[in-house]
């Protein structure tokens, strides 16, 4: 289940915080290299205020399988701070009908292609869904360029703010990488299309479709 | 006044918004061709990467390479041996051939297989792998004669590659669904599913009806493909859905 939690409630939950913290530690320090402030092995930043929201998808057992933060752009955007050169589109990084999404993990215990789908699919239906409610128009969010196909998948109206740039070394450097800026548009269309994306039978249906008779499109 | 780097950028996202609302399996496709060719790219496959059980042919979303020279490549296999295609076991990144010529000790046949793309016109290519969550690949591969594939270039046909593989995906789709006409249930069929959407298993629904299980579930499984799902819960809710069965 997909908890929402706000940056100003935090105290209320600790021992949830203090696993998001490490589990950020352990994905994005450790894991990718990437370069952060930490302190005792837990990973937060200066996005982690009052402001923000906290999707958490929490198993029966208590631990954290998905999360991603949004933080209200005109006030805390890490693409306006840090990324403004991946913007060639002419649009602000700031924008009051538009939230940034950070520190995107989505890891469920029991691994496999599909449950990662459903367990991609559940995090950001809830990310789409509060934004719905919340009058939010989109989602801007700086992505590793090689996973666009990914985003395509799951929101085909996914726009490209700008080329992908090298960062923190470019491709062959561990901790780098080619990165660009989306924004996703949110409407009730776009959740149906992300609910669909976890909805296994309908995928393989799909599948099934579109390789048997691809052959017949040569021109 | 526009920069010379501001421009690739510039006119890739048009591009990208042109090809977004594009629905039509042949303008999309016109539309690919008008801008690699922008780059010097005069030919294109898109193509999933055929697994043990499909062909070249049924795998390919678009390919403007000449006939002849696929003819060569289906005749000959090439798909197994040419390092442009097998390099894809080793990145999740773009390439060019000459990145592949830089980078690998060819041999005999592997080079034979590049050098022959000269002789239909085609001195450079790039390649960008398109990797699916479903663990699917697919290409886009693009050729010409001294095309321009400089980093900018590069990073705009990525995205070219991306868009296009996408928008071309879902035309196919959308073009095989409207053209599926659908099987309607039998009413023994419409009697089970109603059962089925109740909760019940196929032991209970075998008794209620005074038929065996078999049976049940051979209604079931003929339903299920009717629905075109393979799932039972997914049956129900296709079933009602199409308005099959009501609550």
């Amino acid at each position: 289940m997909v908890t929402i939690i706000k940056g100003k409630d935090r105290a209320e939950y600790p021992e949830f915080f203090t696993q998001l913290f490490k589990l950020r530690y352990k994905v994005f320090v450790e894991g990718r290299g990437w370069s952060l402030p930490t302190k005792h092995g837990l990973e937060i930043d200066q996005y982690d205020d009052d402001e923000a929201i906290y999707f958490l998808d929490v198993n029966e057992h208590g631990i954290i399988e998905g999360t991603v933060r949004i933080t209200p752009t005109v006030q805390s955007s890490l693409t306006a701070d840090y990324f403004s050169h991946l913007i060639e589109n002419g649009q602000s990084p700031r924008s009051s009908r538009v939230y940034e999404a950070t520190r995107y993990i989505v890891r469920p215990s029991q691994k496999s292609r599909d449950l990662n789908r459903a367990a991609k699919s559940r995090l950001l239906a809830a990310l789409t869904q509060w934004c719905l409610e919340n009058d939010v128009e989109s989602i801007q969010t700086v992505i590793d360029s090689n996973t666009l196909p990914t985003f395509l998948e799951l929101n085909p109206k996914v726009l490209p703010m700008g080329l992908s740039y090298p960062y923190g070394g470019g491709r062959n450097t561990h901790g780098g990488g080619d990165c660009m800026a989306i924004r996703w548009p949110i409407s009730q269309e776009i959740l149906e299309c992300v609910r669909l994306y976890g909805d296994l039978s309908l995928l393989h249906a799909v599948d099934a479709i579109s390789s048997e008779n691809i052959g017949e499109m040569i021109h | 006044m526009q920069s010379t780097e501001n421009k690739y950028a510039v006119r890739t996202l048009e591009f990208v918004e042109r090809v977004g609302r594009l629905e039509r399996y042949s303008s999309i496709c016109k539309e690919i061709e008008q801008e690699i060719l922008w780059y010097g790219l005069t030919s294109v496959s898109i193509l999933k990467i055929p697994g043990p059980m499909s062909t070249l042919e049924e795998s390919m979303l678009l390919n403007t390479r000449p006939s002849e020279y696929l003819d060569l490549y289906v005749k000959n296999n090439y798909v197994i041996k040419d390092p442009v295609i097998t390099e894809l076991s080793q990145t999740e990144k773009s390439y060019t051939w000459s990145d592949i010529r830089k980078k690998r000790a060819l041999n005999k046949m592997q080079k034979y297989i590049l050098d022959e793309g000269r002789d239909f016109e085609a001195t450079d290519g790039l390649v960008i792998p398109i990797h699916n969550l479903s663990g699917e690949i697919s290409i886009f591969s693009a050729c010409g004669d001294n095309p321009n594939l400089s980093n900018r270039a590069r990073s705009s046909l990525e995205l070219i590659g991306m868009y296009s593989y996408e928008s071309l995906k879902r035309a196919v789709i959308k073009k095989k669904k409207s053209e599926i006409v659908r099987e309607p249930l039998t009413p023994r069929e419409r009697e089970v599913m109603l059962w089925v959407a109740s909760g019940k298993t196929d032991d209970e629904i075998a008794e209620i009806l005074n038929i065996s299980t078999t049976t049940v579930a051979s209604h079931v499984q003929n339903s299920k493909r009717k629905l075109n799902t393979f799932k039972r819960t997914y049956a129900v809710v296709q079933a009602i859905k199409l308005g099959e069965i009501s609550l």
